[in-house]
């Protein structure tokens, strides 16, 4: 493994390997406007859109997948050709009530990834959170490997937060950070590569036991972390008698919610807040005029990205050209390296050493942090 | 219309069954009309086969078919309703005649398609949701011939297969032109309402808003049939997005 020259070098494409996929992303789609979307280009201009009631009927009953082939190119001259299947799960399906059922969508979807020849799948949105530490559920595969693409994805969300700061000219070392969704990969990732670069970090998500956990690991380090238990208006720390305000100035959301629902209430007003999650985390209610709040973890391909048929601005719905989910880069990057390897695992293995390798990975093939919006 | 059972309600079953009868005549109505439309597409497959194994499988299915339409109308016998059959109905006779297209150019590959993949997907998906649903021997009779009907595209697949392996841009052209005529068709039956006036099979007012009363939909009946349609082009190896796109241009 790791970057030698010869698994640089531009791999020659013969009519045997020429249907195979050096990738596979897998996904699925947050919103039924997204949903509407992917089956707008699917029909054609030539037919009508179809009625949201239809899209809302028909969508739950496609199987997982491929729905258009995708091409990367580096900037070294070596270019990636792969698949992105959606596992369509619909996005009112998201929950915790309907875990098995996704977890079979992202196995046929696996299967379809399987079955296409890709050497390496990236498990983007809940694919991931579904498979993480759950790798065995996979089906059989013989030369695919799986990464979640986690580490890509805290790679952008603290190059994020740093180029954020630097823009509103805040000081990473006098901030208190709040990390929402904290024990999960992303967060808990955040989480090690961040608090170490601020004054005190605050750690909230749903699992108390893992929060403990990761609290103290941090506290080993020498880092003040403390655990919220409460993201209301008047935020109490577990040890505190009394509330304190203002508390974080940044915040990262990484919470796996089934919709945009979270309402934040004990951080400054003027915050700097990431919201990382797919789908969103942060509720279209939330009234935070002052606050700076950016969409995390997207990555930007200088190489340029193809879809075909052209999905572009459908499947990556931002307002800058090439703009690509961190964990959908990742499986790109490590097959644009020629590194099929399953980089991230899952759970809790997000170190700041494995986010520098990936930033060096994708920054040698001219992936790169995306404009912040 | 044609009768094919008269009315008995000889047994206990009619009593229970005495509000969501009419809706349960409806779909063994079109259940009955598939089977008869199935056993006549079967019997012209076999005027065009030159293997005598085929011809006798064709005939086979013909009678498996036609079998299958005499339990429908049995079960409508139990619950004392009258079940007819319309093969001369606008959206089966259309069915027929893209079929007898196949056979004029003696096309048993086309056959096939139309048949065992496009129809076949139709009848065991549906049978297989009326059989969760509706209650005692009806359902069980749904469930069964559902099973049965997969069985025997087994077969089919295995011949299909074969032949997209000589040719796959050949055979999935083929399947794209035959999809086009079919499932066009079908996807107007499976709509959510008949936008083009009555299907010539149920018996009154359509049927499809009275499902909801039997634990049924025609959103569902139409989901799980594509479903079912997308999964059995996928065990033939036609690609996955090219598929896709078919069927996301149906008519709804």
């Amino acid at each position: 493994m790791g970057s030698s020259v010869a698994s640089l070098a531009p791999r020659a494409r013969t009519s045997e390997n020429e249907s195979e996929a050096d990738f596979a992303l897998i996904g699925h789609q947050e919103s039924w406007r997204a949903a509407a979307d992917v089956l707008a280009v699917l029909r054609g201009r030539q037919h009508t859109p179809l009625p949201d009631d239809e899209i809302q009927d028909i969508l739950p009953w496609i199987p997982p997948r491929s729905v258009c082939h995708v091409e990367v190119a580096s900037r070294l001259g070596v270019n990636a050709r792969g698949v992105y299947i959606d596992s369509f799960i619909p996005p009112n399906r998201l929950d915790a009530t309907c875990v098995h059922e996704n977890l079979g969508r992202v196995r046929a979807a696996a299967a379809c990834a399987i079955n296409a020849g890709a050497k390496i799948v990236s498990l983007g949105g809940f694919s991931s959170i579904l498979i993480e530490g759950n790798f065995d559920q996979l089906p059989e595969r013989h030369d695919t490997v799986f990464t979640t693409g986690n580490t890509l994805t805290v790679a952008f969300i603290v190059q994020g937060i740093k180029k954020m700061c630097a823009l509103e000219g805040r000081d990473l070392r006098h901030s208190t950070l709040l990390i929402v969704g904290a024990t999960g990969d992303v967060g808990s990732g955040c989480a090690r590569c961040l608090a170490p670069l601020v004054k005190r970090v605050l750690l909230s998500a749903r699992n108390a036991e893992r929060l403990r956990r990761l609290a103290a690991e941090l506290r080993a380090d020498g880092i003040e972390a403390e655990i919220v238990t409460d993201l209301n208006p008047i935020g109490r720390l577990k040890h505190d008698a009394e509330p304190r305000r203002p508390e974080a100035d940044i915040v990262v959301c990484a919470a796996s919610l089934p919709s945009p629902s979270l309402l934040l209430g004990c951080i400054a007003t003027d915050a700097i807040i990431c919201d990382a999650g797919y789908p969103k985390n942060l509720s279209p209610n939330a009234q935070m005029p002052e606050a700076k709040i950016f969409l995390g973890g997207l990555g930007q391909i200088a190489g340029g990205l193809k879809f075909s048929p052209d999905f572009r601005g459908i499947l990556n719905r931002h307002p800058f050209p090439d703009v690509v989910h961190g964990c959908l880069l990742e499986g790109m990057a490590l097959a644009l390296e020629g590194r099929f390897e399953p980089f991230s695992q899952g759970r809790g293995f997000i170190t700041p050493r494995r986010v520098e390798e990936i930033e060096a990975i994708a920054a040698r093939h001219g992936i790169h942090l995306a404009p912040l919006h | 219309m044609e009768t094919v059972i008269g009315i008995d309600c000889s047994t206990n079953e009619c009593t229970s069954f005495s509000k969501s009868a009419p809706i349960w005549q409806d779909v063994l109505a079109q259940a009955v009309t598939g089977e008869l439309l199935a056993a006549m597409n079967y019997a012209s497959l076999a005027e065009i086969c030159n293997d005598p194994e085929e011809i006798a499988d064709a005939l086979e299915h013909a009678a498996g078919e036609r079998g299958h339409a005499f339990r429908f109308a049995a079960e409508g016998r139990k619950i004392g309703v009258d079940v007819a059959s319309n093969v001369d109905a606008r959206h089966w006779k259309r069915l027929r005649e893209i079929f007898l297209g196949c056979i004029a150019e003696r096309d048993f590959i086309g056959c096939l398609i139309v048949q065992e993949i496009m129809l076949e997907s139709f009848a065991v998906a549906s049978y297989a949701r009326v059989g969760r649903v509706a209650p005692g021997s009806l359902g069980e009779t749904f469930a069964a011939i559902a099973g049965e009907e997969e069985g025997h595209v087994e077969h089919a697949l295995a011949i299909l297969r074969a032949d997209r392996a000589l040719d796959p841009r050949r055979f999935d052209d083929k399947v794209y032109r035959l999809h086009l005529e079919v499932m066009t068709t079908l996807a107007k039956m499976l709509a959510k309402e008949c936008k083009d006036g009555h299907c010539e099979v149920c018996h009154a007012s359509c049927v499809k808003p009275s499902l909801f009363d039997v634990s049924l939909s025609a959103a569902e009946l139409r989901g799980a049939s594509l479903q079912q349609y997308l999964k059995t082009l996928d065990s033939l190896g036609l690609p996955g997005e090219v598929t896709l796109q078919w069927v996301a241009q149906l008519p709804v």
